[in-house]
């Protein structure tokens, strides 16, 4: 009776095992995955301006630079910027009614530029938040740009147009 | 509902007969498209950033994103792979053994038919269109601005380049040969709403594509086509493309023989799925781009 017992201890052991293997492991990711399907979560607000009212306060780029346009969606717009043909940063404007918890890190921050909240964020990111509602940011893609150049190229946009375009 | 977009790009294969049939064409984009796999990888390598929480919040609003269907990345997907699952019959599981080894074509001929013209023609004109309708709910532009498209097209790098590239070498010149361009559009100018609605292809995008009815379609079809045949055109003589430099270069881990090339683009057909690949990765890269923007 003894090895019987055993072997279907064994045996269910054994196939526990196997069908551990076949789900996926958990992901760090699982939970937003799980957040965002829910009925009723959208990832953008109704109140959100359309992506297409964003360009017009992009920078206008002179000499060798050339902005691309890239997305154009709710509350959104963003922009390839690039110099002689490379591609050296990104430049966007967000309605952060899309994702609030974005202004945090401007609340957090003392510095300013232009009079807008400045701050940085990971090694490529330098953004501002424009009338408590629009992050204009800029990111590098290219070594040779810069946290300075990101600042420069944030104060090229029009900030205070912008701030205009703020509506409840 | 598909599975999580971290999962696909995941699961994304690092070798396969999809990438190794692309890295044959690097020497038409030389560096463009390096297979970048792995969710986590993609955003490190996309933003250039690596502190874990900060690639974890970028992930996080990357989820969120694709999983609103009003923001059309779902659509987007569901076409490239829609797309590319209507001829896998012949896929992984009959050339699991043959990776790092020469496949011989020959012993899989009587598992291929080769598409008659028409069929080949409309396969090529529907995965143009796909890419134009893609490209539109990616960027978030109108579904039928094939003017936005064409233009951006001299500005497509990476994934999506080497996606046209593919376009070109496996769905035109090596089916319907050097002539292609004439070809289809002379095959096109002949084609019926009613050869259209008799695709298996079409029939399962149709309600993707631009147009109320299947004239209309047709006719978007059509315009699409023309208004990329130019820069399919450029892009062959550019690279001084033909066939045999194709073939040349897909010879090195395929059997080709130069009397069965209908053979060979049947089997690139079954056998791998460069839309679906590539397309995952663009549309992993849009996502990954707007969160990092967002958060």
């Amino acid at each position: 009776m003894m090895p019987r017992t055993w072997f279907t201890s064994f045996c269910l052991a054994v196939l526990l095992f196997l069908t551990s293997c076949t789900a996926a492991p958990p992901s760090e990711f699982d939970q937003a995955q799980q957040d965002s399907t829910q009925s009723g979560a959208a990832a953008v607000a109704d109140t959100a301006v359309s992506g297409g009212s964003l360009n017009e306060y992009f920078p206008q780029p002179a000499e060798d630079y050339d902005l691309v346009y890239a997305q154009e969606k709710t509350g959104f717009a963003q922009a390839k910027l690039k110099q002689a043909g490379t591609e050296v940063a990104v430049l966007s404007i967000a309605d952060i009614r899309n994702n609030p918890d974005a202004a945090q890190k401007y609340a957090d921050s003392a510095e300013t530029l232009a009079g807008y909240p400045l701050a940085a964020q990971g090694n490529t990111g330098t953004g501002v938040l424009v009338a408590d509602r629009f992050q204009v940011k800029v990111q590098s893609r290219a070594e040779s740009f810069t946290e300075g150049d990101r600042q420069d190229w944030l104060e090229q946009f029009n900030l205070d147009g912008l701030a205009a375009l703020d509506s409840p | 509902m598909s599975k999580p977009i971290f999962e696909l790009v995941d699961e994304l294969p690092e070798q396969n007969m999809t990438v190794r049939a692309l890295k044959a064409l690097d020497f038409l984009v030389p560096g463009e498209w390096n297979n970048l796999v792995g969710f986590k990888e993609t955003i490190r390598t996309v933003t250039g950033e690596t502190d874990p929480e900060l690639v974890k919040q970028i992930g996080d609003r990357a989820i969120w994103l694709f999983n609103d269907k009003s923001e059309g990345y779902q659509r987007a997907l569901w076409l490239y792979q829609t797309i590319d699952s209507a001829d896998s019959a012949l896929g992984a599981a009959a050339l699991a053994n043959k990776v790092g080894e020469k496949v011989p074509l020959l012993g899989f001929m009587s598992k291929l038919t080769p598409k008659a013209d028409q069929a080949q023609t409309i396969d090529l004109c529907l995965k143009l269109v796909v890419e134009v309708v893609a490209f539109c709910q990616i960027n978030g532009i109108p579904g039928d601005s094939i003017g936005d498209f064409v233009k951006s097209l001299a500005d497509y790098s990476g994934e999506s380049l080497m996606r046209m590239a593919a376009l070109v070498c496996f769905d035109a010149l090596i089916p319907l040969g050097p002539d292609f361009i004439q070809g289809t559009q002379a095959k096109l100018n002949s084609l019926s709403p009613q050869d259209l609605e008799n695709n298996a292809v079409f029939s399962q995008v149709k309600q993707l594509i631009p147009g109320q009815s299947t004239p209309k379609q047709l006719a978007f079809i059509g315009e699409s086509f023309d208004s990329v045949k130019g820069w399919m055109g450029g892009f062959v003589n550019r690279n001084d493309l033909s066939v045999a430099k194709v073939t040349g270069k897909l010879g090195q881990f395929i059997e080709v023989s130069d009397s069965k090339l209908d053979y060979l683009a049947a089997f690139l057909d079954v056998t791998t799925n460069y839309y679906e690949h590539t397309g995952t990765q663009t549309l992993a890269r849009r996502l990954i781009e707007r969160a990092a923007a967002e958060i």
